[in-house]
C-alpha cells in the first residue's frame, strides 16, 4: 500500500495538466491523422525551391513596384528632362550606374558658362565650335585627337567619324591645313569633356575660377550631365524620360491591368460558371452561349472591342474580361457537376440548406486552389495581350506609361544602337510573367491533394 | 453520326449568324468619320448623302437585314480609306493566299517539330530532353508571344544575313515568320503529348508488353504513342486559333502582304468597312477550324461517344 499513498500525496503539477507536443510517430501508432489541407499544400510548395525563390522576387518586384516613387533619388515618370541650359531634351541617354560622363583630372583647364546656381557649375572643355568648311591648321596629327589652331586660338579638334576631318594623303607630316564639314568642337584638351557639345555641370568646390572666366580643376573632378546627382539607372528614352521611373510606373499600369483582369475574370466566370453548373435548367442555354464565344479566336474580340472604344486602361481591361472569363467558367462549371451531388451536398438539400450557402460553403472552397492557379495565370496573360494590343495601335495612349508602350517605342528603337530601351522593359516584364506562371503551376501542384504525403 | 454531323454544322452556321450580327452592330457604334477618306472636307449635305447611299441611316434590322442580303451576293462592301472605293473582297482575295500559305506552313512545322519533343520528352522523363522541353514550354508559355517575335526579328535576320521585312520570292525571308508563328504551337503540341504519352506509359498494357519483353523503343512508338497520339487531334483547332492570332502581330512586324497585316493597317487608317469584313473573317476562319477539328476527331476516334460529348466538355 506504500506506493499508491506515496503517489497520491504527490502534489499534482500544473505542467501535467499541458497540452503534450505534437508527435507523429505516436500519432502514426493511434492512426490518428492531423492532415490539413492548406497545411500540406503549403509544405508542398515549400518543397519547390525554384518556385519558393520566384515568389520571393515577385514579392519583392510588387513591393518595390509600389512604393518606388517614394523611394528618394528618384526622378518623376514622364518628366521630360531638359539641359538646364540649353533648354534641349537629354534623349537616349545609355543607363549607367552614375550620371558622371566624364572626368576632368586635377589642372583641367575648363571653360565655363555662365549660370547662376549656388552650388553647381556649367563647364566643358569647348573653347569654341568651328563652322564648318572653315580651315585651320593642324599642328600635331594624334588618332583621337588633332593639335590645331583656329585663327590664334590653340586646342583639340576630335578625330573620328564624327567629326570627319578632311586630312591629306600624308597626315603624319605637319602642319598643314584641314577643314570639315561639320562643325567641330574646339577642345581645351585631347578629351572630350562635353555632352554631346553641352556643358556638363560640376560642384563648384571641386573647381578654382579663373579671373579669364575659365576654371581649373583643382582635384579630379565629376562632370556630371546635370546638377544632380542621381543617374539614370535605365538610361532616358527618346523623349528624353528617365527609363528607370518609366519602367515602374509602366510595371504598376500593366500589374493593375494584369490583375483587375484576373480577378473580373474570376469573379465574372465564378458568376457563370456555378450558375451553369447548378442552375439545370440554365445548362442548355450557356452551353450554347459558351459553344458561340469559344469559336471566336479571343485575339479578334480583343481587337473588335479595342477598335470600337476609346483606348485607356478600362477600354483594355473591358476586353480582356470579355474575353477571358469563359475559360474559368467552363473549369468552374465542369466542377460543380462533378461535385454538385456528392452525398453530403444532397444530404445538405434534405436538410433545407439554402442554394446559396450550399454554393459557397459546400462548392467553393474545393475549387480556391484551382480558381487561384487560373488567376495567376491569368495575370501574365493579360500583360501579354497589352502589349500585343499596343502594338497594333490600339492599347494605351502614349502619355500612360505600360510596359506595352515602352516596349513597342524600344523595338523601333532597336536597330538604332538604343536596344536598352526594349531591353530593360522586355526584362522586368519576363520575370513578372514568367514568376506568375512558374509560382501559379507549383501553387496548383502543391494544392492537388494527389501530391501531398 | 449524320445526326452529330448535322447538328454539329447547324451548331457553327447559327454561331457564325450571331458573331457577323455582333460585329456589324458594334463596327456601327463607331464615328462615321471611319466611312469618309476626309471629312473634314466634306460639307454635312454631302455628309449625309453619302451615310443615305451606304444605307447607314436605315433601322439597324433594316441595315443588318441589307447586310447578311449582300453577304450572301458575296459582297463585303468596299473600301473607305484603306484604298477608296475598291471592293474588300477583291483586296482580301490578293492577301489571303499569303496568310494561308504561312499559317499552313507554320502549323506543319509545329506538327513536325512538336511531336517529336513531346516524344522525346516522355522518353526521357527527367533527363535532358525533358528539361529542356520544359523550359522551352515555360519560356514559350510566360513570356508573352509580342516579345519574343521581335527579338528573333531582329537577331534573326541578322543571323540569316536576310533583311528584316518578308519578300515573296526570296525563301530565306520566309523562315523566320514562319519559325516564330510555329513556337507557340511546338510547346503546345510538346506540352500535350508528353502527358498524354506519361499518361499512357504508365498504363497495364505497358506493363505487360515490357514483362513479355518487347524492346523500349517499339513499345513507345508501336503502343504508347499511337494511343497519345489520337486525343492530340482536339489541339489542332485550337492552335488554329493560335496561328490566326499570332499572324496578325507577325504579318505585320515583317510586313507581309497578308491578311494580318492587313486588319493592323485598316486598323490605323479607322476603315470601318474593312476591319469589319476582316474581322468576319477572321471569326469564319475559327469557326470552321473548330467545326473541321471536331469532324475530325469524330471520324478518327470511334471511341468518342458523339451524343454525350457537349455536356461533359
Amino acid at each position: 500500500m506504500k506506493g499508491i499513498k506515496d503517489h497520491v500525496s504527490k502534489p499534482l503539477e500544473n505542467s501535467m495538466f499541458e497540452f503534450a507536443a505534437y508527435d507523429s510517430a505516436a500519432a502514426e501508432k493511434a492512426g490518428y491523422s492531423n492532415y490539413s489541407y492548406w497545411g500540406s499544400t503549403f509544405r508542398c510548395f515549400l518543397k519547390n525551391r525554384v518556385a519558393m525563390g520566384l515568389l520571393i522576387l515577385l514579392a519583392i518586384l510588387l513591393v518595390f513596384t509600389c512604393i518606388q516613387p517614394l523611394l528618394p533619388g528618384q526622378y518623376k515618370a514622364k518628366l521630360v528632362i531638359n539641359h538646364p541650359i540649353t533648354g534641349m531634351q537629354m534623349m537616349n541617354v545609355r543607363p549607367g550606374l552614375t550620371n558622371v560622363q566624364a572626368k576632368a583630372e586635377a589642372g583641367v583647364v575648363l571653360t565655363v558658362t555662365p549660370w547662376e546656381d549656388d552650388k553647381w557649375a556649367a563647364v566643358s572643355n569647348v573653347i569654341e565650335t568651328i563652322p564648318k568648311r572653315n580651315e585651320f591648321t593642324v599642328l600635331e596629327y594624334g588618332a583621337d585627337f588633332c593639335k590645331v589652331d583656329y585663327k590664334g586660338t590653340v586646342g583639340y579638334v576630335k578625330n573620328d567619324f564624327t567629326t570627319k576631318l578632311k586630312l591629306p594623303e600624308d597626315f603624319e607630316n605637319t602642319p598643314y591645313k584641314a577643314k570639315s564639314n561639320f562643325n567641330v568642337s574646339l577642345h581645351t584638351t585631347p578629351a572630350e569633356l562635353t555632352y554631346k557639345g553641352d556643358e556638363l555641370f560640376v560642384l563648384k568646390e571641386s573647381i578654382e575660377m579663373q579671373a579669364d572666366g575659365t576654371a581649373i580643376a583643382i582635384k579630379e573632378a565629376e562632370l556630371r550631365l546635370l546638377p544632380d546627382v542621381r543617374p539614370f539607372l535605365f538610361g532616358t528614352n527618346n523623349a528624353g524620360q528617365d527609363l528607370w521611373a518609366m519602367v515602374w510606373s509602366g510595371t504598376r499600369t500593366s500589374l493593375l491591368i494584369g490583375i483587375v483582369v484576373a480577378f473580373c475574370q474570376a469573379i465574372i466566370g465564378i458568376l457563370i460558371g456555378v450558375l451553369w453548373g447548378y442552375v439545370r435548367s440554365l445548362d442548355r442555354l450557356l452551353t450554347e452561349v459558351y459553344n458561340v464565344i469559344d469559336n471566336i479566336p479571343t485575339t479578334i474580340v480583343l481587337i473588335l472591342v479595342s477598335y470600337v472604344l476609346r483606348p485607356g486602361i478600362s477600354t483594355l481591361i473591358l476586353a480582356m474580361s470579355a474575353t477571358g472569363w469563359v475559360g474559368m467558367a467552363r473549369f468552374v462549371r465542369n466542377q460543380i457537376v462533378i461535385i454538385r451531388d456528392r452525398d453530403y451536398n444532397l444530404a445538405s438539400r434534405c436538410l433545407g440548406t439554402g442554394t446559396f450557402r450550399i454554393i459557397t460553403r459546400n462548392l467553393l472552397p474545393y475549387l480556391v486552389s484551382v480558381i487561384t492557379l487560373r488567376m495567376a495565370l491569368s495575370v501574365p496573360g493579360a500583360i501579354g495581350s497589352e502589349v500585343f494590343i499596343t502594338y497594333i495601335g490600339l492599347g494605351l495612349p502614349i502619355n500612360i506609361p505600360s510596359l506595352g508602350n515602352l516596349i513597342n517605342v524600344g523595338r523601333k528603337l532597336l536597330s538604332s544602337g538604343s536596344s536598352y530601351q526594349l531591353l530593360f522593359p522586355t526584362i522586368v516584364l519576363s520575370i513578372i510573367t514568367i514568376s506568375f506562371y512558374i509560382v501559379g503551376n507549383a501553387f496548383a501542384d502543391a494544392a492537388d491533394p494527389k501530391n501531398h504525403l | 453520326m449524320a445526326k452529330y454531323l448535322l447538328k454539329r454544322i447547324g451548331q457553327s452556321i447559327f454561331t457564325l449568324a450571331i458573331i457577323l450580327s455582333l460585329v456589324f452592330v458594334m463596327v456601327r457604334q463607331m464615328p462615321i468619320d471611319g466611312y469618309f477618306d476626309n471629312i473634314d472636307k466634306l460639307t454635312p449635305a454631302v455628309i449625309e448623302a453619302t451615310l443615305d447611299k451606304l444605307g447607314l441611316n436605315d433601322p439597324m434590322l433594316v441595315q443588318l437585314k441589307d447586310f447578311f442580303l449582300n453577304l450572301l451576293k458575296g459582297d463585303l462592301g468596299v473600301s473607305a480609306r484603306y484604298s477608296k472605293d475598291v471592293p474588300i473582297i477583291e483586296i482580301v482575295a490578293n492577301k489571303a493566299p499569303v496568310s494561308l500559305t504561312l499559317g499552313l506552313i507554320a502549323m506543319a512545322v509545329s506538327l513536325v517539330l512538336g511531336i517529336p519533343l513531346g516524344a522525346a520528352m516522355a522518353r526521357s522523363k527527367n533527363k535532358f530532353w525533358d528539361k529542356f522541353g520544359t523550359l522551352f514550354i515555360v519560356l514559350i508559355n510566360a513570356v508573352p508571344s509580342a516579345v519574343y517575335y521581335i527579338y528573333i526579328q531582329s537577331y534573326g535576320s541578322t543571323l540569316l544575313g536576310v533583311s528584316m521585312l518578308f519578300e515573296r520570292d526570296n525563301w530565306v525571308t520566309w523562315i523566320l515568320p514562319i519559325f516564330s508563328l510555329s513556337l507557340g504551337n511546338i510547346a503546345y503540341y510538346a506540352m500535350w503529348l508528353r502527358r498524354y504519352m506519361v499518361d499512357e506509359l504508365n498504363k497495364d498494357y505497358v506493363r505487360l508488353a515490357r514483362a513479355k519483353g518487347v524492346d523500349t523503343k517499339k513499345i513507345t512508338m508501336r503502343h504508347v504513342f499511337r494511343n497519345a497520339f489520337v486525343p492530340m487531334i482536339q489541339y489542332i483547332p485550337t492552335s488554329l486559333l493560335y496561328t490566326v492570332g499570332g499572324s496578325i502581330y507577325v504579318e505585320s512586324l515583317y510586313s507581309i502582304p497578308g491578311m494580318g497585316g492587313l486588319l493592323v493597317d485598316v486598323i490605323t487608317k479607322q476603315d470601318n468597312p474593312m476591319v469589319q469584313a476582316i474581322v468576319m473573317i477572321y471569326s469564319c476562319i475559327g469557326i470552321v477550324g473548330m467545326l473541321l477539328g471536331d469532324l475530325l476527331m469524330a471520324v478518327i476516334d470511334p471511341r468518342i461517344s458523339l451524343t454525350k460529348k457537349e455536356g461533359a466538355r
